[in-house]
């Protein structure tokens, strides 16, 4: 969906255009009141009229494009520093994927589950759904808390929490992947004298591959989050994303905000086309 | 599924259900005994009463597999349909109950269902405030400002086929990108106060319902499009009777989804500053000092507010679709 086909091109560029020339004048209007009162106030700035002054305040309402570039550069350079956005970014993205492995094994456990047996599905599955219409995010601070005092540190909490996010989609996509074969198919096993394990491993798993993948698209987003989530609750010295945006949140380095975050948002397309990327690896029939 | 279904729990359905429920007594109470027993103690439990807990645990899991294999078979009541789900749902708390007392895990850690319960009881009148400002005015007004501009967005995407190859590509991409990321920056533009919640919220069920909306409008069958356009019928009409109809119940499922996302979005929202209260607030400062026992009771607080509001939805659905093919029996 993401890639660029060529008659979505010509509008793409238009819009984005439109974006950036509106932007200017926006972040002028924003700014300005802001740096009218800072003239006032009598701080000791630099610029001299509430114009000049809107587009280099410290703390803007939304920053201009040269802070921004400003911002990236400052944060991009040099390149490994703990500070910078590339290691953080890199430790956020293991946990997300070492969430996603998580949510699978989970995933598959469950639409076995639920494929297999109606009394499990009868069971357990209001409550898997329950889990989906509560905000499971809000479990992340407690649950970091409470597997650090268990001695469970490092990358894993953080995996946990991606993975309690992301396992719905994987859960619900499977089931539907594990339920998909033809009963023709079925049924010809059947004539084979298969075993259940048979049955899943030949016919039931492949079948799922596609809806797995489909799935994963939507959980890889969902794990994202979860993983940020979890690195803002964790205490101490870590790396990660989420961990950046919590300090300079506290610093109120606003410039600094919106550079992850526009960080976080490449990563989130990034991971959605990694995942796309290893689709058509896997499933090269679907084309 | 038939097959395998009948095969996975063929040897359940001969039995009789009052085994199962039998077996779910028995264990409920050796797991009650051991609770009421162990209520004031202050010591783990010795390993022989460890596994009697687990065999207390497996006989009740056993006793609602049986049950659920019998009621599932044979009823259509959605209350009696309820009943495995509630019971898995009883059996988890007394065991957790009973696990966390047999094992003496520090109230500070992991609290005990009861104990929460009565948090939650002595707590109500702070949660409830709590609740009505971060699901009335945080996640209720953005749900709606969101969607509401969502399903315009989608009207005038649907409409011109420039916006839609100029728009709807940024609006697929913005769908994988972290909404938290967006929290601390809006938070920091608009304040503390609970505008800017709503605004996080509006911004995350905004492009869900665009792309749902968007397809509702358009994946038509062409065979009624070419009846309006034999009809002479104009664009408005279209809409009315055939564009807008086949799109409500892909508008509906964005909606479900966004009920969860309106409330991820305010709770992830105070993480990052809020004006003294909402639930999300809470949950960060209480877990921050270890009152976990208020942390699981706004999370309670708040799952119950999720369901009820997706259920209203739900609901809604079902009075405006009705006529729907994943509705009839």
């Amino acid at each position: 969906m993401t890639r660029l086909r060529s008659p979505n091109l010509l509008p793409m560029l238009v819009v984005a255009l439109v974006v950036v020339a509106l932007y200017y004048p926006l972040m002028l209007l924003a700014n300005v009141p802001v740096a009218q009162r800072a003239l006032e106030s009598g701080a000791a700035l630099e610029c001299k009229t509430a114009l000049a002054c809107a587009s280099q305040l410290r703390s803007p309402v939304l920053p201009s494009p040269q802070q921004l570039l400003q911002g990236f550069r400052n944060l991009t350079f040099p390149l490994t520093a703990p500070t910078s956005i590339l290691p953080n970014a890199w430790a956020t993205a293991g946990n997300t994927l070492l969430g996603l492995l998580l949510a699978t094994v989970v995933g598959f456990f469950f639409a076995i589950g639920i494929v297999a047996s109606r009394a499990f599905e009868r069971s357990l599955l209001p409550w898997v759904v329950a889990s989906q219409t509560v905000p499971v995010i809000a479990l992340a601070p407690m649950l970091v808390v409470v597997l650090g005092q268990y001695g469970v540190q490092g990358a894993l909490p953080k995996a946990i929490i991606a993975a309690f996010v992301a396992f719905f989609p994987i859960t619900i996509g499977v089931a539907k992947g594990l339920r998909s074969p033809d009963p023709l198919a079925l049924d010809l096993m059947k004539t084979y004298n298969a075993t259940q394990s048979q049955t899943y491993l030949k016919l039931r798993f492949p079948a799922s591959v596609p809806y797995l993948f489909t799935a994963f698209k939507v959980a890889v987003t969902a794990a994202l989050i979860g993983a940020i989530v979890a690195e803002i609750s964790t205490v101490g010295f870590q790396q990660g994303l989420g961990r950046m945006l919590f300090e300079n949140s506290r610093a109120s380095d606003v410039v600094s905000i919106w550079v992850i975050m526009i960080s976080s948002a490449i990563l989130g397309i990034l991971l959605v086309a990694l995942v796309g990327w290893v689709e058509r690896r896997v499933t090269p029939w679907r084309r | 599924m038939a097959p395998v279904g009948a095969r996975g729990m063929g040897g359940v359905r001969r039995e009789n259900p009052a085994m199962g429920w039998g077996l779910l007594a028995v264990g409920l109470v050796l797991l009650l005994w051991f609770i009421a027993d162990w209520w004031n103690q202050s010591n783990p439990a010795s390993p022989g009463q460890k596994l009697l807990i687990w065999i207390g645990f497996l006989l009740a899991a056993l006793g609602v597999a049986r049950v659920a294999g019998h009621l599932s078979d044979r009823t259509s009541n959605p209350l009696l349909g309820f009943v495995p789900a509630g019971l898995t749902l009883l059996l988890a708390l007394v065991m957790v109950e009973a696990l966390l007392r047999a094992y003496q895990v520090p109230a500070g850690l992991i609290p005990t269902p009861t104990r929460v319960f009565s948090t939650l009881w002595d707590s109500r009148e702070v949660l409830l405030q709590d609740a009505r400002q971060t699901v009335l005015l945080e996640a209720g007004v953005g749900y709606l400002i969101g969607c509401s501009l969502g399903v315009l967005m989608a009207l005038l995407v649907s409409r011109f086929v420039f916006l839609e190859r100029g728009l709807l590509p940024y609006a697929t991409a913005f769908s994988s990108i972290p909404i938290v990321a967006l929290a601390p920056v809006l938070v920091k533009m608009l304040g503390l106060d609970w505008p800017s919640k709503a605004v996080i919220v509006a911004i995350t069920v905004f492009f869900p319902v665009v792309i749902n909306t968007f397809r509702g409008l358009t994946e038509i069958n062409p065979l009624s499009l070419d009846l309006m356009r034999s009809y002479a019928a104009p664009e408005a009409q279209t809409y009315r009777w055939l564009r807008l109809p086949n799109a409500l119940p892909f508008l509906f499922n964005a909606l479900k989804l966004g009920t969860t996302l309106a409330m991820i979005g305010a709770i992830v929202g105070e993480f990052f500053g809020a004006n003294g209260q909402g639930l999300g607030f809470r949950i960060q400062i209480e877990a921050g000092r270890f009152g976990f026992d208020i942390v699981w009771s706004a999370i309670i607080v708040a799952s119950i507010l999720g369901i009820v509001w997706y259920n209203l939805v739900a609901w809604i659905e079902r009075r405006l679709t009705g006529w729907h093919v994943s509705f009839r029996e």
